[in-house]
């Protein structure tokens, strides 16, 4: 039975390489149901998995076949299916699914050997994301890790004739790539001081004993780099905005639901080590929180769709990274499953609404959509109040599972949480109310092609939709008369920060506070918005934060063009001159020298043998004199 | 004894074929049997058949190691015949008797793979010489090869002297002529107990032997002898008479102490006769127009890897030299035959040779790979195992980097040659290329690359 576990890479593995390999032969139904159909395949094992693992505990590990075998350092290929990794399967192979279907509507218009390539790579990127989560060990994840970096790359770049594409699929990976080297070093440090990889060896007391504070501080902190790469956090984060420039599909499956998490889940996985870091842990609170007001007040006044939505998902990755820092891993993961269910329902509904403006993005251009677009709207509606953390809606119960635990740690983290909470209240509802009501602003050819999706997008638009409404209900805290089954379902493999306990009225009073504060703010913008929208350029401090705080351009300032200015000096003045100068002065001094020699060879007999006699005068001299050269040249050198 | 004496025997046979046989074009054939028969022969001498049961009181020896090197002889010797036969024939009428010559230089070759005794290697050595003064001058009309014939005579007799000239000191050191009492006196002696007259004997022998192997700075015979001499004949002076006397060379210097604890060192001055020979060989043949010339100097240079052979005087070097012998032999003759058929002899007249002749090209780009000592080449492993050799002894490491610096600095003039055949525009031209002839440098393109990925295919030879 546990054989099943092959199945779930393998699926999506087998349809990349259909999809990839045919995709100039195939017909696009065809690729299509190959490629949902890869997903829904590993989605169903998966089901079958979780199922399992809740009636009877993790699955032991299946090593497939030894990954590197060196001397008595052994690593496996190995697959390990438990709590953490089954919850983290459904939401990949699920909303992958969902996802997936969704594509094949919304790319219909790409050639069909595009549309092979797309859905390849997209097949590709949820085997690599499988790996990553499914890995038995650090090497395995890191496998998946850089595989979904690879997939993100080459999907935000899909549209490679568009060079501003290619450019931010670059800077997407070479952001990666950075904390990779953070993650690769932690690993490395593992290593030396641990002597494995694999989590089940790791996470022993046994192992954890030999390492020293330090040590743990440093792995972690180390690890840490990498998750803020991956997972966009300061200050790391400015890939993911410019990532938007991908199909939008791939924005809600890549870069809402799923990748951008796997840092939470590779700080989940290792939670043991994070709970003795409390260094670390500290870092990443700050970190999170800085993170998620940061990428809030951006959020404010940026007035592309996409954009909206890439900043409101650094801002939620902040909040789970708070979750994760204030030792709420439980409540991480929690936010990790109801973010991805709303997060990727904004995006593909954005994706709708773009598809019906026909590629327009800018929503001052938009409004009034929800009499064309009912499904769309409405849906897109309830993603709002879900990520504005309305009850009962499902981001209310992981948003607030978070803040109490960032309460219980300092009460300043929970304002500060709260404050962000308000200001994603704030713009979602500026996004929605400038959206979807109001009049029309685009142009009449634009409003004449305004349509509803077709059932290939909107299908998963209500799917999606129920998911965040009801998601909360597996983590209804206990002071509301839950049981928060997730929390009992993930306790073997997260450790339980022991959190001051609060009492029940203190998290009534909590709940209480950032709900109204939240729907005070989402009043407000609808109140605002919905008449009179923004559409003049930000002044003054908006335009501060419609230019992202200047961050890019900081970061050019600061490393990039010295960066390349260094680059430049090299290549002009180090290598022509240096290296170039030297290679050629060697040959242009051989040259000289050849032209020198030949003239020995000076035709005349008399002269060689002048020469020779000479040359057999001195090697007499030299071979009775050997012992004093010898002293000589030992005292030279 | 076999090969000594057919050799010998067959020269005299091809002086009289000239009266039986007109055709010119007969004699490469009968040249080509008789070098079978050589080969036959001294194989079967190998595995202990020796047809002609002469007492020579210890003055010859057979040696697994030198009549494997026969065999060697006569079978590049074989190659060279099949595959410039043709060029041989277009030097005067005298071509039996050319042939005649090359079987006495085979003859001298053997004397010198088996000498025990000072004056076998002194008659060697002469019975190698003078037949080529004679092949260097064949062509009569052509002043430069007069010159160079008379210039070779003049300093090949300068050097004789000189070994005759140490052939009596040893003898006055140690009263005999035989190997074995020159070396126990060598070997068990000390500075002071070694007759002065011994060791000076042994400098002159050195000297000698260097001049006959073009080792700097008594190598100025060859550029000149080689430009001068008709191309077919430089190609087999250069290549097969070239490597037996290294074998000679290795044979005699066995005497010299090989422990290098010993108070007399010879190391210090092999070591001076190996820097100059690479640095005159490599840094000369830079700046040559001709591509013969270039070759002449580049045959200073691989004299040069040869010598490590000596310096090093252990199993590594004999194999070593075995195989340096095989895979320089080899793209040697290839690369002259190729020369030989070139109507313009400078870098310049192989200007798009892979245009005209794809498969003239391509078989000297792998010679001359080979000569470079490219991986999956002959050369390469015959450089390794030279270097290989004096890593062995671990005294004088630098002497190994300094031969891969000089390696590099070859790669330079023989990539000449390729660029010029390949990504040079040009219309190349060679005379009468047969469908043979093709075939034939491929085998042999072919001999080369085997030996490269294979090297014990020649190695196991010496043992088995």
């Amino acid at each position: 039975m546990n054989n099943l576990v092959y199945l779930i890479p393998l699926f999506p593995l087998a349809g990349f390489l259909i999809n990839g390999l045919f995709r100039k032969s195939l017909n696009k139904p065809l690729i299509g149901i190959i490629g949902s159909g890869a997903i829904l395949a590993s989605f169903v094992v998966s089901l079958v998995l979780f199922f399992q693992v809740k009636s009877n505990g993790a699955l032991p590990v299946e090593a497939l076949f030894s990954f590197i075998n060196v001397h008595d350092f052994k690593i496996d290929f190995a697959f390990q299916v438990d709590q953490l990794s089954s919850i983290f399967l459904l939401i990949i192979t699920g909303i992958g699914f969902l996802i997936h279907v969704y594509s094949t509507s919304y790319m219909h218009d790409e050639p069909t050997e595009h549309f092979g390539r797309y859905f390849a790579y997209l097949n590709l990127f949820v085997f690599s994301m499988l790996l990553l989560v499914m890995g038995a060990n650090f090497v395995i994840m890191f496998i998946g890790w850089e595989g979904v970096g690879l997939c993100s790359y080459l999907l935000i770049g899909f549209w490679f004739k568009n060079n501003n594409y290619n450019y931010a699929a670059k800077k997407a990976f070479v952001m990666n790539r950075i904390g990779d080297l953070g993650f690769l070093l932690a690993v490395f440090w593992l290593l030396a001081k641990v002597g494995t990889v694999n989590y089940h060896d790791v996470f022993t007391a046994e192992s954890l004993a030999k390492l020293t504070p330090t040590d743990i501080t440093a792995i972690t902190l180390l690890l840490f780099v990498g998750a803020a790469g991956k997972s966009a956090q300061i200050p790391l984060y400015t890939w993911l905005p410019d990532a938007m420039a991908g199909p939008t599909p791939v924005s809600a499956l890549i870069h809402a639901a799923t990748m951008v998490t796997a840092g939470i889940y590779m700080i989940a996985r290792s939670n043991v080590l994070y709970s003795l870091a409390h260094v670390t842990q500290n870092v990443i609170a700050i970190i999170g929180i800085a993170t998620a007001l940061l990428a809030a007040t951006i959020a404010l006044k940026q007035n592309d769709i996409k954009k909206v939505l890439a900043y409101s998902t650094v801002s939620q990755l902040g909040y789970m990274f708070l979750g994760l820092g204030v030792g709420a891993y439980t409540g991480a993961v929690f936010h990790v499953m109801t973010h991805a269910f709303f997060k990727a329902l904004l995006f593909l509904g954005a994706g709708s609404v773009i598809h019906a403006a026909g590629g327009e993005q800018d929503i001052r251009k938009m409004g009034g959509l929800k009499k064309y677009m009912p499904y769309t709207h409405l849906t897109f509606l309830v993603g709002c109040i879900a990520i504005a953390g309305m009850p009962p809606f499902s981001g209310f119960f992981s948003k607030d599972e978070i803040l109490a635990a960032a309460y219980a740690r300092s009460p300043i983290l929970w304002g500060l949480g709260v404050l962000g909470a308000a200001m994603t209240a704030f713009y979602m509802f500026r996004l929605y109310a400038t959206t979807f009501l109001g009049s029309f602003r685009g142009t009449h050819d634009q409003e004449h092609h305004l349509h509803e999706s077709p059932a290939a997008m909107t299908i998963p638009l209500v799917v999606l939709a129920f998911l965040s409404v009801i998601g909360g209900a597996v983590g209804v805290p206990e002071a509301l008369h839950g049981h928060h089954e997730l929390h009992h379902f993930l306790s073997p493999v997260l450790t339980t920060e022991v959190a001051p306990e609060l009492g029940h009225s203190t998290e009534y009073g909590l709940m209480a506070v950032s709900v109204v504060l939240a729907l005070a703010a989402l009043l407000f913008a609808l109140n605002k918005f919905s008449k009179k929208p923004e559409l003049g350029e930000p002044t003054g401090f908006g335009k501060v934060l419609a230019n992202k705080w200047y961050i890019d351009e900081l970061y050019d300032a600061v490393i990039v063009n010295p960066l390349l200015k260094f680059a430049d000096f090299l290549k002009n003045v180090v290598e022509k001159s240096g290296i170039d100068g030297i290679v050629n002065g060697v040959g242009r001094f051989v040259q000289y020298l050849s032209r020198q020699l030949r003239l020995l060879q000076s035709g005349q007999v008399g002269n060689y043998i002048l020469f020779m006699v000479l040359s057999i005068v001195v090697l007499f001299l030299v071979f009775w004199n050997q012992a004093i050269i010898l002293q000589f040249l030992q005292k030279v050198f | 004894m076999n090969a000594i004496i057919l050799s010998a025997v067959w020269g005299v046979i091809m002086m009289f074929s000239s009266i039986l046989f007109k055709n010119k074009g007969a004699f490469k054939y009968i040249a080509a049997i008789g070098l079978i028969v050589l080969t036959v022969a001294n194989i079967a001498n190998t595995y202990g058949c020796d047809f002609f049961n002469i007492n020579t009181h210890e003055m010859l020896r057979y040696t697994r190691f030198g009549l494997f090197f026969n065999t060697i002889a006569f079978l590049c010797t074989l190659i060279y015949v099949l595959l410039s036969g043709k060029e041989i024939e277009k030097h005067g009428n005298y071509v039996a008797e050319y042939y005649a010559l090359i079987f006495f230089v085979l003859c001298g070759v053997s004397i010198l793979t088996s000498f025990n005794n000072l004056l076998m290697l002194f008659l060697g050595i002469e019975i190698l010489s003078i037949p080529l003064y004679i092949l260097t001058g064949s062509d009569k009309r052509n002043l430069k090869g007069n010159e160079a014939a008379l210039k070779y005579f003049l300093m090949g007799s300068f050097s004789t002297g000189l070994m005759l000239m140490g052939i009596a000191l040893i003898y006055g050191g140690t009263g005999s002529f035989q190997i074995d009492v020159v070396r126990s006196a060598t070997l068990f002696g000390t500075f002071s107990g070694i007759s002065f007259l011994e060791v000076a004997g042994l400098l002159f022998m050195l000297v000698a032997m260097a001049f006959k192997v073009s080792a700097a700075p008594f190598h100025f015979w060859t550029p000149d002898v080689y430009d001068g001499a008709p191309t077919v004949f430089t190609s087999f002076m250069a290549t097969v008479v070239k490597a037996a006397a290294f074998i000679a060379f290795i044979k005699l210097f066995e005497v010299r102490i090989a422990d290098t604890s010993a108070v007399i060192n010879w190391g210090m001055l092999l070591s001076l006769l190996i820097i100059a020979t690479l640095l005159i060989g490599n840094i000369t043949a830079v700046f040559q127009q001709s591509v013969k010339r270039m070759l002449a100097y580049s045959s200073i240079a691989q004299a040069g890897f040869m010598l490590f052979a000596v310096f090093s005087l252990n199993d590594f070097a004999k194999e070593g030299l075995i195989l340096y012998a095989v895979a320089y032999s080899l793209a040697t003759i290839g690369s002259f035959a190729i020369l030989a058929k070139m109507k313009d002899i400078t870098f310049e007249g192989f200007n798009g040779l892979a245009k005209s002749h794809p498969v003239l090209a391509a078989t000297n780009t792998i010679f001359l790979l080979s000569l470079a000592g490219i991986p999956l080449t002959a050369g390469f492993f015959a450089k390794y195992y030279m270097l290989a050799s004096v890593v062995k002894t671990g005294h004088y490491l630098w002497l190994v980097i300094l031969g891969v610096l000089f390696a590099a600095v070859s790669v330079y003039y023989y990539f000449r040659v390729i660029q010029a055949m390949y990504f040079k525009e040009g219309d190349a031209q060679a005379e009468d290329v047969t469908p043979g002839f093709k075939i034939g440098l491929i085998i042999v393109a072919a001999l080369i690359i085997l030996v490269g990925i294979y090297p014990q295919v020649v190695l196991n030879w010496l043992y088995f």
